[in-house]
């Protein structure tokens, strides 16, 4: 999901009054971001208005892995969704999941150390497998991601807890003793310890059911090829020839991707509707405005990783009928200013909170398109979250860094450097460092914090890179880490607080390479909260807890939130709108039919 | 009535720092089996006479007066489309350089067969057989294969012999060759001249012959003319204007040539630098280097007048005074040594 | 797809010795060309190799010296344990010393042609590269008619009315069409005249791209807007040299001699002019030919044409370095075989030239 924010890359600049939000979680009832603009999704189709015809979605960018065990980015998840059905999903239209493949939601057992689940009967792989899915499917698809040949980003984090996950990455996939299938329908995970979020992480793609006896062959490669000879078990699958390769068929890299029907799909065991008879994804559209333009002309259906740019939603709000077809949705996570605690001067607590007083939320949020592009965030656990967090974080209410109009406190600021030790409340030591994309509205960011950093005297020195570069060589490595990341966030997986904060700000989480704790924030009273939290099962228990933990680690001022985004989607009017509220409201083609 | 009849020819150019004055009163008159030797230094007008002959100088700011008959037909009067009938077929040029002057990019024979076919519906092979014939008449050994030669793989004198052989090839009536051997080795030289002078035997066509080069038109001129900033100051029989020359350039000129038998000798330079063709001087343009110059000569330009039979010469210097003092200087001249051999 | 001028040097050894069919083609080739300027090829193409090994040795030099992304970081995902990226560097064979993987690359690639990998999505960089040759292929080669087309005609047209309305007219033009970004342009271009989202319906847009062989009147089509839009600055650019290189030869001394002889001014122009200001002309032409073979890029994006060059840009984003490695290849290896086509071209066009 990190991926995310980069790839909504090429938003300008618009000026649009600013506002406040909240809205509850079922998504159901209106709320405002800013005058005028709703991130009420549309309603969910509950029939086909037609069936058959072609839908097309354009992006930019290709998936991150075409491989369902290795997918760990939104757009990606638009082809998962449809093709790959997962152990639970979203209930259209809010975040709150209901079986998939699984026949019931999963039984947890009062120590938590015990999750059963039963397997839907009648699901069937795509050709060439055809066979129906049993729970040694799903056994063998989290194992795998355990493998380097496969190497899943998160399995480690959400199933490592699974007994028998195996600590040293085995190079090909191997049994997990913990995964029990004691017959074809039903699966039992035996854990080391509670994890709340284990349910939860049962969402994810990785889940999706694997044919061992067809993917080892793939898997038991350096790099497994199974992503381009995979077989689907949702109502599309990727057009494949009859051997089942992928690879320029239904695939082609940074060019398509095209889901034709899976024959093996029976409606009767699925929610999703799959109106339409194949699904183009044309990819390598770099323009926003060329995008915009051609869905709104009909020519294509949706926007699949490249919102409009802000002159173009003006334009579409603008329009009674246009903006009809346009909807927000809140991507779930915050952007922030991620400081380095271990070296100074932001070692220094007070030096941190004079950066929180002074930085102009507005200028920054308008780097980004202004109050079209979201909310001016106070904390992290985003407004979708309602009552899972955001409410017990204190709301919009909670904001310990005020300013008048977001615009940034300069005497307060100074007050706090003078508490820092610096005698008129400015700066006297060297240049701090900052690491930024080269491109905007990245570069147009860090540009605002400079800017505002020169206010309480401190001068910044910015290297300007790519932005993989700015993560995988500076940022995601403490040893070379500067000492402000301005372009980072994080989106959370699934809508569980933990999911916004633990991996961005727990001690434990701080690895020499691929570190995402980016302040690098090692508190030990909030290390400890968040371990509690992570093994409290009852709910509004959990939530309260990490509100709690929300407001700690927005006062250390370790990283200084900025804005939580909303996501544009567009339609054609050829189209019935739907989208997926739990993925920053991507296109979910399992809804959409021609009108 | 002369076969070529250049009338009172004035060519001026208007450019941004003035009118040059390239050619400014020119009168000559070319005859069949007669070489004509036109000698003046650089800038004198030979060579733009001579491309207004072949209408090369119709340019947008060319102004153009004067007649050349060619039969009778005034040729700057002509047509471009007429013109070009006659440009290679009755009046032909031969250039300084061959090495520039051929293209480089074609085949010597396929630019001589061009020559053929632009005059004519000639067919290929017939014009090919024409073609290694004029090869032949220049005295080009080989001459079949030097057809398929490039320019640049003949030496100096193989190219300006066929240059030659480019121009006669259609037997013009008028040949005009402007420094047809300055470009050459010496030894080469006089060879270009012996074929300029066989082929002339043989057809009988008028030469004229343009260079800066005494020794050249010495050895093959019936006529001289001397040409001085745009105008002709003396003209007549060669032997003539080179034993009796009645001009203080034409005394000047051959003054300042270098003679190979005089042993150690100072060379005598004419005075004075060439004269601005934008800022002539007034009245006689040589004035301001003649030590001859009287009140008169900045005042009046000389006309060409004859002076002695088919001797005309432009000075304002009474025809005796001229006599005596080419006599004087003939004898000062002979006494150290002899003056224009032959 | 030139893939086919495989050099004496490249061709696998036969077993048993030299093969006779090298002699046979050496035999062959010489008649054609001459024995001076077959050995003149023979050395060019062998230099090519050699400069081909040092473009790729520099490649991987320039992507360890200087910052680019973790490849094997960005393969194995956000929350990935560092032990896990090592574990994926060592299977990628990224943990090697550089010149090791260089040496297996190097081999892969001589031997079999192989250019490894994609570290984004495993796919054969090779033929990947393949299947978007074709694309590059049909925009760069139109393109190329279209501003030969356009640009030498008008260059003539100019420097003959030299001066004249019409000449400054066309200089004036094709200072604009040289100052133009291409990428500007094309915006411009697909909201005029694309279908979807243009005033004038006209042209396809952007995407509409699909290969000769499955629908060529849409291929066509699809092809229009990109070929006039890379070939206008080209087109300037010519029309600017044909004019001016026209100028300098009509007055050199043999089209003095040209008019001499008595010949029409359009021969004197077009014969003995234009033979000579094209020499120039033409091998820059294909020097200009080969560049963009190696991928139009700004094109190829902003029209979402699937050619080497999109797929260059977007491998450099990724940090794909066999995707960045294969396309530097191609694209040298393209500009390796214009020159030597260009300077035996010229030799040709230009029998004053010698090898």
């Amino acid at each position: 999901m990190l991926r995310a924010f980069g790839a909504a890359a090429l938003v300008g600049a618009t000026i649009l009054v600013a506002g406040c939000g909240g809205s509850s979680s079922s998504g159901e009832s209106e709320s405002q971001t800013a005058a005028g603009i709703s991130t009420a999704p549309p309603p969910t189709p509950t029939a086909c208005e037609t069936k058959g015809g072609t839908l097309k979605i354009l992006s930019a960018g290709d998936v991150d892995h075409i491989d369902p065990g290795q997918g760990y980015y939104s757009f990606t998840y638009e082809i998962t969704r449809p093709t790959q059905r997962a152990l639970l999903s979203a209930k259209p239209g809010t975040v709150e999941l209901q079986p998939d493949l699984a026949a019931g939601m999963p039984q947890v057992s009062k120590d938590g150390k015990t999750v059963t689940v039963k397997i839907r009967q009648g699901v069937h792989f795509s050709p060439p497998v055809n066979r129906e899915v049993t729970s040694a499917d799903v056994k063998y698809a989290i194992e795998r991601g355990f493998a380097t040949s496969v190497a899943n980003g998160y399995a480690a984090a959400y199933f490592g807890v699974i007994q028998g996950a195996p600590k040293t990455a085995p190079q090909f996939p191997e049994p997990i003793s913990g995964i029990e299938t004691p017959d074809p329908s039903t699966l039992v995970f035996h854990l080391t310890q509670p994890e709340a979020v284990f349910v939860t992480a049962l969402s994810m793609p990785l889940t999706a059911p694997v044919p061992e006896d067809y993917a080892k062959q793939y898997d038991d490669q350096t790099l497994s090829t199974y992503g381009l000879h995979q077989v689907a078990s949702g109502p599309y699958m990727i057009k494949s020839n009859a051997a089942g390769s992928i690879n320029g068929v239904g695939y082609k890299p940074n060019r398509l991707i095209d889901l034709v029907r899976n024959p093996n799909w029976d409606s009767s065991t699925d929610y999703r509707l799959a109106c339409a008879d194949e699904v183009r994804f044309e990819e390598g559209f770099q323009d926003p405005t060329v995008v915009a333009k051609t869905i709104l002309s009909g020519s294509a259906d949706a926007n699949g990783d490249i919102p409009p740019p802000p002159a173009e939603l003006r334009s579409i709000l603008s329009s009674s009928t246009e903006s009809k077809e346009l909807f927000f949705t809140p991507t779930g996570g915050a952007r922030y200013i991620a400081l380095n605690t271990t070296e100074p001067p932001f070692d220094n607590a007070n030096a941190r909170k004079a950066v929180a007083y002074v930085l102009d939320r507005n200028a920054l949020r308008l780097t980004r398109g202004g109050a079209v592009d979201g909310t001016i965030a106070t904390h992290f656990i985003d407004p979708s979250f309602g009552d899972k967090g955001f409410e017990q974080a204190g709301g919009t209410g909670f904001n310990p860094f005020p300013s008048p109009d977001f615009s940034g406190d300069v005497t307060k600021a100074k007050e706090l450097m003078k508490a820092a030790g610096y005698a008129d409340g400015m700066y006297t030591g060297p240049q701090v460092t900052v690491v930024a994309d080269n491109v905007p509205p990245g570069s147009d960011t860090a540009k605002v914090v400079a800017a505002d950093l020169a206010k309480i005297g401190i001068k910044s020195r910015i290297i300007s890179v790519t932005h993989a570069t700015m993560y995988t060589k500076y940022c995601n490595v403490p040893k070379n880490e500067p000492n402000i990341c301005p372009n980072v966030g994080w989106l959370p997986d699934f809508h569980e607080p933990q999911a916004i904060l633990d991996v961005p700000f727990n001690g434990k989480n701080i690895i020499p390479s691929n570190n995402s704790n980016w302040p690098l924030l090692n508190d030990p009273a909030i290390n400890a909260a968040m371990d509690r939290a992570e093994k409290t099962l009852d709910p509004s228990k959990r939530y309260e807890q990490w509100g709690k933990i929300d407001q700690q680690v927005t006062e250390t001022a370790s990283a200084i939130p900025w804005l939580w985004e909303d996501y544009p989607t567009l339609f054609s009017s050829r189209v019935v709108p739907a989208l997926m509220v739990d993925n920053e409201g991507a296109p979910d083609v399992d809804f959409m039919s021609v009108r | 009535m002369a076969l070529l009849e250049i009338e009172d020819l004035r060519v001026h150019f208007n450019t941004r720092d003035g009118v040059v004055r390239a050619v400014d009163g020119v009168s000559l008159t070319l005859d069949r089996h007669e070489t004509l030797g036109i000698v003046g230094e650089s800038g004198s007008g030979k060579s733009v006479t001579a491309l207004t002959v072949m209408g090369l100088t119709r340019l947008p700011n060319a102004v153009v007066e004067g007649r050349v008959l060619l039969d009778g037909v005034d040729l700057l009067a002509l047509p471009l489309h007429e013109l070009r009938r006659i440009r290679g077929s009755r009046v032909a040029m031969v250039f300084q350089d061959p090495m520039s002057s051929l293209h480089p990019l074609y085949k010597v024979g396929w630019q001589i067969v061009e020559a053929i076919r632009a005059h004519g519906d000639v067919p290929k092979d017939v014009a090919r057989r024409r073609a290694v014939q004029a090869l032949a008449d220049v005295g080009i050994p080989s001459p079949a294969e030097r057809m398929d030669s490039y320019p640049h793989e003949l030496s100096g004198g193989m190219r300006q012999r066929a240059m030659i052989a480019m121009a006669l090839v259609l037997d013009p009536d008028v040949l005009i060759a402007d420094e047809p051997t300055t470009a050459l080795d010496v030894t080469v030289q006089a060879q270009i001249l012996d074929v300029i002078r066989r082929l002339q035997a043989e057809r009988g066509a008028a030469v004229a012959l343009i260079t800066h080069d005494l020794g050249v038109v010495a050895e093959t001129a019936d006529q001289l003319a001397v040409m001085y900033a745009g105008r002709v100051v003396e003209r007549g029989p060669l032997a003539t204007v080179l034993d009796a020359p009645e001009h203080p350039y034409t005394w000047g000129l051959l003054q300042s040539i270098p003679r190979l038998e005089a042993g150690p000798q100072r060379l005598q330079p004419i005075a004075g630098t060439p004269p601005s063709l934008i800022h002539v001087p007034s009245g006689c343009s040589f004035h301001p280097r003649c030590p001859y110059a009287f009140a008169l000569c900045p005042e009046i330009v000389p006309p060409l007048v004859l002076s002695q039979p088919g001797h005309d010469v432009a000075c304002h210097l009474p025809p005796a005074k001229r006599q005596a003092i080419g006599r004087r200087l003939r004898s000062e001249d002979d006494a150290s040594g002899g003056l224009a051999a032959g | 797809m030139s893939v086919h001028v495989e050099t004496e040097a490249s061709r696998r050894p036969s077993p048993g010795g030299p093969p006779g069919g090298l002699a046979a083609a050496q035999r062959a080739l010489a008649g054609v060309l001459g024995s001076s300027m077959l050995r003149y090829v023979v050395r060019r193409i062998l230099w090519g190799i050699v400069l081909l090994f040092v473009v790729s040795g520099l490649t991987f030099l320039i992507f360890y010296a200087f910052p680019a992304a973790d490849p094997a970081a960005l393969r194995a995902g956000r929350q990935a344990t560092p032990q896990l990226i090592e574990q994926i560097r060592h299977s990628l064979g990224l943990d090697k010393p550089v010149y090791d993987q260089y040496w297996l690359y190097m081999k892969g690639l001589v031997l079999h042609f192989d250019l490894g990998y994609s570290y984004e999505n495993n796919v054969s960089v090779t033929s990947q590269i393949l299947s978007r040759l074709p694309a590059t292929i049909a925009l760069t080669a139109g393109a190329f008619v279209v501003w030969m087309l356009v640009g030498i005609p008008v260059g003539i047209l100019s420097a003959i009315k030299r001066r004249s309305v019409v000449d400054r007219t066309t200089m004036g033009a094709s200072l604009l069409a040289i100052s133009a970004p291409v990428y500007w342009l094309g915006l411009i271009a697909l909201l005029l005249f694309s279908q979807d989202i243009g005033e004038l319906h006209f042209l396809p847009g952007a995407g509409s791209y699909t290969p000769l062989t499955s629908d060529p009147t849409q291929w066509f089509f699809s092809l229009l807007m990109p070929w006039f839009v890379l070939a206008a600055a080209f087109a300037a650019f010519y029309a600017r040299m044909v004019r001016g290189n026209l100028i300098d030869v009509l007055g050199e001394d043999y089209i003095r001699t040209a008019r001499a002889k008595g010949l029409s001014e359009r021969r004197v122009i077009l014969r003995h002019g234009l033979r000579a200001a094209l020499t120039p002309v033409v091998t820059m032409a294909g020097l200009d030919l080969g560049v963009l073979l190696g991928g139009a890029i700004l094109t190829e994006t902003v029209f979402n044409i699937p050619g080497v060059g999109r797929y260059a840009y977007d491998s450099i984003i990724n940090s794909d370095l066999p995707a960045i490695q294969g396309t530097v290849l191609f694209g040298a290896f393209f500009i390796i075989v214009a020159n030597i086509v260009v300077d035996v071209l010229y030799a040709f066009l230009d029998p004053r030239v010698r090898y």
